[in-house]
């Protein structure tokens, strides 16, 4: 499914957003690139804090203040979203591009019903009038599995179980027939069976829609089952980039490593679970090298300069070309500082 | 929905007798001889006995309340001691005058409060929001027959834009209104802002959002319908305290309503007067917490009366 070759849904260039807070300039997300071609998925993995839900809102123009997309470009085939105005971009929200929630349970409005919810978006961007609307929200129903769609239509969010209501959610972010997909953390707040169901789902209709999808996660094993390429984010940055398969079979950034080291497994005899020590740094004390380096068990002098994202060259093992990763030691540059140190 | 409208309507039931058994006693709690104390110090042996044959006085305890119960289902509220009209001709007019002043005060409170606690929560921390919580703060602690009588003073005395006084013309609707409503209209403000303010920070309105809504539409149909849940209770407590604090506003701008109606009545000892203009208030108090009932329902889609 891999298609780096098509061009890009989405091509999101040096984004940074900040956060202008009393206390100073908090830099969440901190020039980030990536893209995203059709009916391809990119998954965007990190720790809480790391910037990965800030880039979805950024794309979907929703940081609220004190929040502010400071620079960069964000591309849908080849518009710049933020050139355009706020009523210009208003007609691509929901429609061309849409996301869904983490929270399905607070996610949709207690006081109007599904359908109403559903056909909303519906007769905003496709000017359906209000029956036709309604027709066509019962199909989006149906078409994402929920079972007697006319009926539960009519019913309000609190009559509907937490995975019916993230199906709602998809129904309403797919009914416009968008390009480009955001789950924020579709799965993390519903049951593992539910949780399957769920990025079944997604995966299903985008093969039959040919859409986007960018999936935000935390956790590794939701990228593993639906994404075709990687970017991992750490304080505000990718560190590393890599289609899946490449990333789990060879993970390369001390980073990646280490939240692959953390994942539970049945197979190997593990007394304790691997853990990354520390908290990402807040944005007081971030180093203005290598920003991983305090919990790195690598870093050396050469950290104290910030690295940039860059094929590796150098100690990666296994011959593959493609992917990036922002740290010195797949550099020629580590080469020559460590053995310099050696005879030191 | 009939359903709950029905049981709720049953429940009122209690209430209601509540409120006859506690209008009821208000003569019978008189302290000394009821008698007595309307027909004043100078009253005959005879009159007293007339008085007290009058008003049944003279029957046990059950008896009366028995016939004050089936006259109140005639709708017949007894008669004045002093003019010998029945108190159902008195209260009235007097009522409909204070339930249209009360009326008109509850619709400044409402799209003033309203508008005024949008206005604020949707920029919140800006000088729009400090000014009108600053405004809030002012309406809220000013005595509202001050109000009037600067109002007055200034439209009326001043300007001659608008009457001083009375009721029936529609410019007379306007310096009352306000008076009445600046206080109420404060408190909403205030709530309406908090609610706001909950509510623009929910997911549900960030999906709005998400979804392309214009932001209008997002603050008054997604945000608004949610944060009027509680502002709803609100407002019909307001009601109630415009009918019942009418008396201040009816004497600033000589309105015959029925506070005036009480308060004259209690000074001259009338208390059929009083009993029944207990119980009007007391009915339509009761009538507006069951409308409010309904309205929240209708407004949350999540409550369950069990």
């Amino acid at each position: 499914m891999a298609a780096t070759d098509k061009t890009p849904i989405l091509k999101v260039e040096g984004l940074q957003t900040s956060f202008f807070t009393h206390d100073g300039e908090v830099k969440a997300v901190d020039g980030v690139d990536f893209e995203v071609g059709a009916n391809e998925t990119l998954g965007i993995v990190g720790e809480s804090g790391s910037g990965k839900s800030i880039t979805s809102l950024s794309i979907m123009q929703l940081v609220e203040s004190p929040g502010k997309i400071k620079g960069g470009s964000i591309n849908l085939t080849g518009e710049d979203l933020l050139k355009k105005s706020k009523s210009q971009f208003a007609k691509y929200r929901g429609n061309r591009v849409s996301m869904i929630f983490q929270e399905p349970m607070t996610s949709l409005n207690p006081v109007f019903t599904v359908g109403h919810q559903v056909s909303e978006a519906l007769r905003i961007h496709k000017k359906l009038g209000k029956k036709d609307a309604r027709q066509e929200a019962i199909r989006m129903l149906k078409l994402v599995g929920i079972p007697a769609p006319e009926d539960r239509a009519k019913r309000y969010p609190h009559e509907l179980s937490g995975g019916m209501r993230q199906r709602v959610m998809i129904a309403i972010a797919l009914s416009c027939d968008p390009e480009l997909l955001i789950a924020d953390e579709p799965t993390t707040a519903l049951d593992v069976t539910i949780q399957a169901q769920i990025l079944e789902l997604i995966k299903n209709l985008q093969e039959s829609s040919g859409m986007a999808v960018l999936i935000i996660t935390h956790d590794l094993g939701v990228i593993a089952e639906t994404a075709d390429k990687v970017a991992v984010m750490y304080a505000g940055e990718v560190v590393e980039q890599a289609d899946v398969k490449t990333l789990f079979k060879r993970p390369l950034h001390p980073y990646t490593k280490g939240l692959m080291n953390a994942i539970p497994r049945h197979d190997v005899d593990m007394d304790e679970l691997e853990v990354i020590k520390g908290t990402v740094p807040s944005s007081a004390e971030m180093p203005s090298g290598c920003r991983f380096m305090k919990r790195c068990p690598y870093a050396s002098e050469i950290c104290e300069t910030h690295p940039s994202l860059a094929t590796p060259t150098h100690n990666y093992g296994v011959e593959d070309d493609s992917g990036a990763v922002r740290c010195w030691i797949y550099t020629e540059e580590w080469d020559t500082a460590t053995k310099k140190q050696e005879v030191q | 929905m009939y359903i709950f409208i029905i049981r709720r309507f049953l429940q009122l039931i209690p209430v209601i007798i509540g409120v006859t058994l506690v209008a009821f006693l208000i003569i019978q709690l008189i302290p000394g001889d009821a008698a007595q104390v309307m027909a004043g110090e100078a009253a005959s042996e005879e009159q007293l006995e007339q008085m007290r044959e009058n008003l049944g006085l003279n029957e046990p305890l059950y008896v009366q309340y028995g016939t004050f119960l089936a006259d109140l289902v005639r709708l017949d509220l007894g008669q004045s001691v002093r003019t010998d009209q029945p108190v159902m001709e008195l209260v009235a007019p007097r009522f409909w005058i204070t339930l249209e002043l009360a009326f008109w005060g509850l619709v400044v409170a409402v799209v003033v409060g309203l508008l005024g606690g949008i206005l604020a929560a949707t920029k919140q921390n800006s000088y729009r929001d400090l000014g009108t919580m600053m405004f809030a703060v002012i309406g809220l602690s000013m005595p509202n027959f001050w109000l009037g009588l600067m109002l007055m003073y200034l439209f009326s005395i001043e300007l001659g834009w608008l009457p001083t006084s009375g009721w029936g013309d529609w410019q007379q609707i306007f310096l009352p209104a306000i008076t009445m409503g600046t206080a109420g209209a404060a408190i909403i403000a205030r709530m309406t802002r908090s609610a706001m303010l909950e509510v623009l920070g929910e997911d549900y309105v960030r999906t709005a959002r998400a979804k392309g809504v214009k932001e209008r539409l997002v603050i008054y149909k997604h945000a608004l319908r949610n944060a009027l849940i509680p502002v709803v209770t609100v407002i019909g407590l307001q009601f109630g305290y415009f009918l019942s604090g009418a008396v201040l506003t009816e004497s600033v701008f000589s309105i015959n309503g029925l506070g005036r109606l009480v308060v004259d009545a209690i000074s001259q000892r009338d208390f059929p007067v009083v009993q029944g203009t207990v119980i009007v208030l007391a009915l339509t108090f009761v009538l507006t917490n069951f409308i409010v009932d309904i309205l929240y329902r209708v407004l949350n889609k999540r409550i369950e009366i069990n």
